[in-house]
């Protein structure tokens, strides 16, 4: 069982100044690390992250997405939809798995860098655009931030200078699609590749930039995303 | 032909050669599914491409050459679906309306429309399509075809992301990186679903997700899932190691090594993608 550490990790407070990756700016910013009787809800919309022009400003975007996933699937996890088979519990443990080892490589790979060592505790993502109690609406939700992850994954790889970590994200992208197709074939059958995210005619995939993926996350993260400096890296 | 008596004899007068084949990590495991499994005339082929892969790594110099393979990748594909397609040993189980059907259909669009990119962006330089391929025993029942797809779209997989720095290094012209990372994780979904598919009771009920657990073949060659060369770069899909990280303890908790291997796939060397191409069919 691997509780999300990271929502349970009390973060320390400290200078905004060290982080070299992201930089989060607020006095109001929404984060766990409370007690669980605070008010979830943003009281500072202008909260925003402002991801840098660099590799680590890229490692760090992966990072919010990863986080992302991995604190759905470990939703979904904790509380089964009841028309859940089997073969579903078993197929969203091995993703909720993928999504945390895929968080925590990257935190490791970060080290000093990660965005949200300067935050007191955990931004509490909103998945309340999604139906988590029925087994259609969570794969619907799969759907949706696979789909994300594939799109963003692709706009991102090429803008990695360093080619460890561009052959190090190209390894998580495709194991995204694989959960992609996955997930898409159970919320509508035929649609592991359908034509919503594959080029009739030429055969790709989808690709988004930071800035439309930001776009995407929106309503899921309480802070706004500023990835100007990331979408115009080449 | 018996391919294991000939090592035999090699053995008596070259004690190490079991050393120096396994040393290329699966080569010989491919040889010997291949030998069991697949079209036993694609054999010697084989053979050479277990003694060619000492040699082998990554040849490619230039973008055209990886755009060329790519091309030939590609066109192994879409022939391997449109053989199926017409093969009447499959008709049953991909009858008109069937969801298998669909499948793979959309799958072959795909290839098709691959081809037509990849020559489209070569031009002139694009390398003619091989006279035929030869798939052997492939299509003989519908596990067995399901089994050749997986091992294709999961080499296809492991071929584009071994040429991904090699672009970059390029300098990546026309953005080409990109186009290739959006085959590559196309050729991910594929994979995904052929694995799914292979659950179904008429491919033989494999217990497998669409992911790679450990370097778990499911009686696709084995070196599919093996380490490619260097092995330093291009470990088998079992590996846990990621940038210097043993992920099987990480943050204060620990994972198995099969859920570790599931998250990453591996990149592969052009040759040894090629060699289990040609272990597979004969072209």
């Amino acid at each position: 069982m691997h509780l999300t550490s990271f929502l349970e990790r009390t973060l320390q407070r400290r200078s905004f100044l060290r982080v070299a990756g992201a930089t989060a700016a607020s006095s109001a910013l929404v984060l766990a690390g409370c007690g669980s009787d605070d008010n979830p809800k943003p009281t500072n919309t202008t909260a925003s992250l402002t991801f840098s022009s660099n590799d680590n400003g890229l490692l760090n975007f992966a990072y919010l997405l990863e986080q992302i996933e991995a604190t759905f699937y470990q939703k979904v996890v904790d509380a089964f939809p009841s028309d859940f088979t089997a073969e579903d519990k078993a197929a969203f443990i091995d993703l909720r798995d993928h999504e945390v080892i895929h968080r925590e490589f990257l935190r490791f790979a970060l080290g000093g860098n990660a965005y949200d060592l300067s935050l007191p505790g955990a931004i509490i993502f909103n998945f309340s655009s999604f139906t988590l109690t029925t087994r259609a609406g969570v794969y619907a939700a799969a759907r949706t931030l696979e789909d994300i992850g594939v799109a963003a994954y692709n706009g991102a790889v090429k803008r990695i200078s360093d080619a460890g970590y561009l052959a190090l994200l190209s390894k998580l992208s495709s194991v995204e699609a694989r959960h992609a197709a996955f997930v898409r074939e159970q919320a509508q059958p035929g649609s592991f590749a359908g034509a919503d995210v594959i080029g009739t005619t030429d055969g790709l995939d989808i690709v988004k930039t930071p800035m439309e993926v930001a776009a995407l996350l929106a309503p899921i993260v309480p802070l706004t995303l500023v990835t100007d400096g990331l979408t115009n890296l080449s | 032909m018996n391919l294991f008596q000939i090592i035999r004899e090699i053995e008596k007068v070259d004690p190490e050669i079991m050393d120096r084949l396994t040393h290329r990590r699966s080569a010989l495991t491919a040889l010997g599914d291949i030998s069991k499994k697949m079209a036993l005339a694609a054999a010697p082929i084989a053979i050479g491409s277990a003694f060619n892969k000492a040699m082998g790594q990554q040849t490619l110099s230039n973008v055209n050459d990886v755009l060329n393979y790519a091309l030939l990748l590609e066109y192994l594909e879409e022939d391997f679906y449109a053989q199926a397609l017409s093969a009447t040993t499959l008709s049953a189980n991909l009858s008109t309306g069937s969801a298998a059907l669909g499948a793979i259909q959309t799958i072959k669009a795909h290839e098709t429309a691959h081809v037509a990119l990849l020559k489209s962006a070569l031009g002139s330089a694009a390398n003619p399509r091989p006279a035929s391929f030869n798939f052997g025993t492939a299509f003989a029942t519908y596990a067995s075809f399901l089994t050749f797809a997986q091992a294709f779209e999961d080499t296809g997989v492991r071929a584009y992301k071994g040429q991904a720095t090699k672009i970059k290094d390029a300098g990546n012209p026309n953005n080409v990186l990109t186009t290739a990372l959006q085959i590559h994780s196309v050729e991910a979904r594929h994979a995904s679903h052929i694995r799914y598919m292979r659950r179904a009771a008429a491919a033989g009920s494999i217990s497998q997700f669409g992911w790679i657990t450990n370097a778990e073949s499911n009686g696709a060659p084995a070196a599919v899932y093996g380490a490619g060369n260097p092995a330093a770069t291009f470990p088998a899909e079992g590996n846990v190691v990621q940038g210097g990280l043993t992920l099987t303890s990480v943050g204060g908790n620990t994972y198995t090594a099969a859920e570790v291997s599931e998250a990453f796939d591996e990149g592969l060397d052009n040759t040894t993608v090629v060699a289990i191409a040609r272990s597979a069919a004969t072209f």
